[in-house]
């Protein structure tokens, strides 16, 4: 099997500089490096400028780098820009789709530009549609639907074609829990089927429930790159606990404080605590707290891939660039 | 072949979804034809003359509208870049599996069958309504001078539409162009009749040169050796402008 076959996206030590006439030059990518499985959803997060739009750009062939490499099935995207796009599909930020044509109009154009043969375009056109809750829209121009409905009908293009990568630049913005449920579901169904899916996205919940690795980019750079658990370990591995008593007595904050929590806040029956793994033991802190005061209700909860991002980003933020990590 | 098909395909899409746009591209420049040129037909009775031939200025004009309607086509084509890069087509189009040139090549062949239909409208109708004598052996000349001419033109117009971001600025640089091309050309008035530093500016104006391959094949006006050169001047310039747009749309966000 070629190596391609097993890592159908490969970056390597990627940059990307604008030079604009009227700006100083601004380094999107900055030595990027990343390898996709086929198969694999694989998200990019970051915060805005950080770089993610700019490797999408150039793995779909819009843009070339400054330096470095990047292949798509084994084909390198400067070298070989048509035939990376021939085995591509891509939803970009912006609500591409044409506005003048209908809804079945939009995807049998799309179709067409896929090869789709004419007799299948119909009949997927239906299948898409049904599955992005389009039918009734079908014969509607794009023009009059409002934003969300757009959104939806320029993902729902994507699904008409089976091309191996897709890209999806913040796909499910702007869309409504239903078909934000839909689009997920389809992105997964496609993923099973060995496609190979690299998506941005600033709703971590959403890369959290559907991405098998994930990237934290910033700067142009990865800060690092792992599946959910890894990202999570990587953390500074805080717990927040909260412990609920009957009533809240003065030495229950006491034997609290002695321990290096991160964040100690008490209520009038709770104590809310964040703690790091590494520096406290839950249960000895359990048990301390259990021999001041019965305890009635204790929640443990680990970092969410939220309080990760913020923390890495606040970190690179705070300390310059740091070194990747993955 | 597919693709050039493909974008054939939607090009023809778009354009069917307007009947007011179909009528304006179809039949806008008989119209022009029929006032403009009948309203100055009026003005100088007495018509005009191409290198000492008089002709009367319904029949010099029809070159001029042809070459006009070409013109008009590339504009609303070049044009179009900014409608699509507006609703965030444009950028999405070049991920499509196709080279530049096939998309680029696409849209120019639609928009040359148009201006060859609306051609042959103008033609037709403008030597039966107004008697026109026309030179009907040179008829593939004129063919292949508007298929030419709306290519030359909407590849000039590309590099421009692509690389100006701003749709201010590239209706600025549309008003200016159209201004200075159009009444700096042979396309209303013959060159000979204006002075020495309008004659210059007329001479290296390649709307001239396909207004005047028009008018030679449409009515046989002009000398056949000078608009030879003229015809290989236009190629040229087609030439040029098709490589310096396949070259700006193969980085369309750096241009």
């Amino acid at each position: 099997m070629n190596l391609h076959e097993n890592s159908p996206i490969r970056v390597h030590d990627l940059v990307k500089v604008y030079r604009g006439k009227s700006r100083n030059p601004v380094k999107a990518l900055d030595g990027l490096n990343m390898e996709v499985a086929r198969g694999e959803i694989f998200g990019l997060l970051g915060r805005n400028g950080a770089g993610k739009t700019t490797l999408l750009r150039v793995l779909s062939t819009l843009i070339e780098p400054t330096s470095g490499t990047a292949e798509v099935c084994g084909r390198n995207v400067v070298k070989e820009p048509y035939r990376v796009r021939q085995s591509i599909c891509a939803v970009l930020q912006e609500n591409a789709v044409e506005v003048f044509l209908s809804v079945l109009d939009n995807l049998s154009t799309y179709g067409r530009f896929h090869s789709i043969p004419r007799r299948q375009i119909r009949e997927r056109a239906e299948s898409v549609m049904a599955q992005f809750g389009l039918e009734e829209y079908r014969h509607q121009k794009v023009i009059d639907l409002s934003g969300g409905l757009k959104r939806r009908v320029q993902v729902a293009k994507v699904f008409m074609v089976d091309k191996p990568v897709v890209f999806l630049d913040e796909a499910t913005t702007g869309m409504d829990p239903v078909n934000k449920r839909a689009t997920l579901d389809a992105i997964r169904e496609h993923a099973r089927q060995g496609r190979t899916i690299l998506l941005t996205t600033h709703i971590l919940q959403e890369a959290e429930e559907l991405c098998d690795r994930i990237a934290i980019v910033d700067q142009g750079r990865c800060l690092v790159t792992g599946d959910l658990a890894m990202i999570k370990s990587m953390a500074t591995r805080a717990y927040d606990i909260n412990v609920t008593f009957e009533r809240m007595r003065p030495e229950i904050l006491e034997t609290a404080s002695r321990y290096p929590l991160l964040k100690l806040r008490s209520t009038s029956t709770t104590l809310e605590m964040s703690v790091r793994g590494s520096e406290v033991s839950t249960f000895a802190l359990l048990d301390a707290l259990s021999h001041v005061e019965p305890i009635v209700h204790f929640e443990v909860t680990s970092a969410s891939l939220e309080d990760v991002f913020l923390e890495l980003l606040g970190t690179s933020g705070k300390e310059g660039r740091a070194g990747e990590k993955s | 072949m597919k693709m050039i098909l493909a974008v054939m395909y939607r090009e023809y899409r778009i354009r069917t979804t307007s009947l007011t746009w179909l009528f304006y591209d179809m039949f806008m420049p008989l119209t022009y034809l029929l006032i403009f040129g009948i309203g100055f037909e009026s003005a100088f009775a007495g018509g005009v003359a191409v290198a000492g031939d008089r002709m009367g200025y319904n029949a010099f004009f029809l070159a001029g509208v042809l070459s006009m309607a070409s013109f008009g086509i590339a504009i609303n084509t070049a044009y179009g870049f900014f409608v699509d890069r507006d609703n965030g087509i444009f950028y999405e189009f070049l991920t499509y599996p196709m080279t530049r040139s096939e998309f680029l090549v696409g849209k120019i062949l639609f928009n040359s069958l148009l201006a060859l239909v609306q051609a042959a409208i103008t033609i037709t109708l403008g030597a039966v309504l107004l008697g026109l004598a026309l030179r009907w052996d040179l008829i593939g000349l004129v063919a292949f001078g508007q298929v030419l001419g709306t290519a030359g033109w909407f590849f000039f117009l590309t590099t421009f539409a692509i690389r100006i971001r701003r749709n201010d600025m590239f209706n600025t640089f549309l008003n200016v162009a159209y201004f200075v091309l159009m009444f700096g050309s042979s396309m209303f008035y013959p060159v000979e009749s204006l002075p020495r530093w309008l004659q210059a500016v007329s001479f290296v104006n390649p709307l001239t040169w396909h207004t005047d391959v028009l008018r030679y094949a449409t009515i046989g006006a002009g000398a056949a050796e000078v608009v030879a050169l003229e015809g290989a001047a236009f190629l040229c310039f087609l030439a040029v402008s098709f490589a310096l747009a396949v070259q700006t749309i193969r980085n369309p966000l750096r241009a």
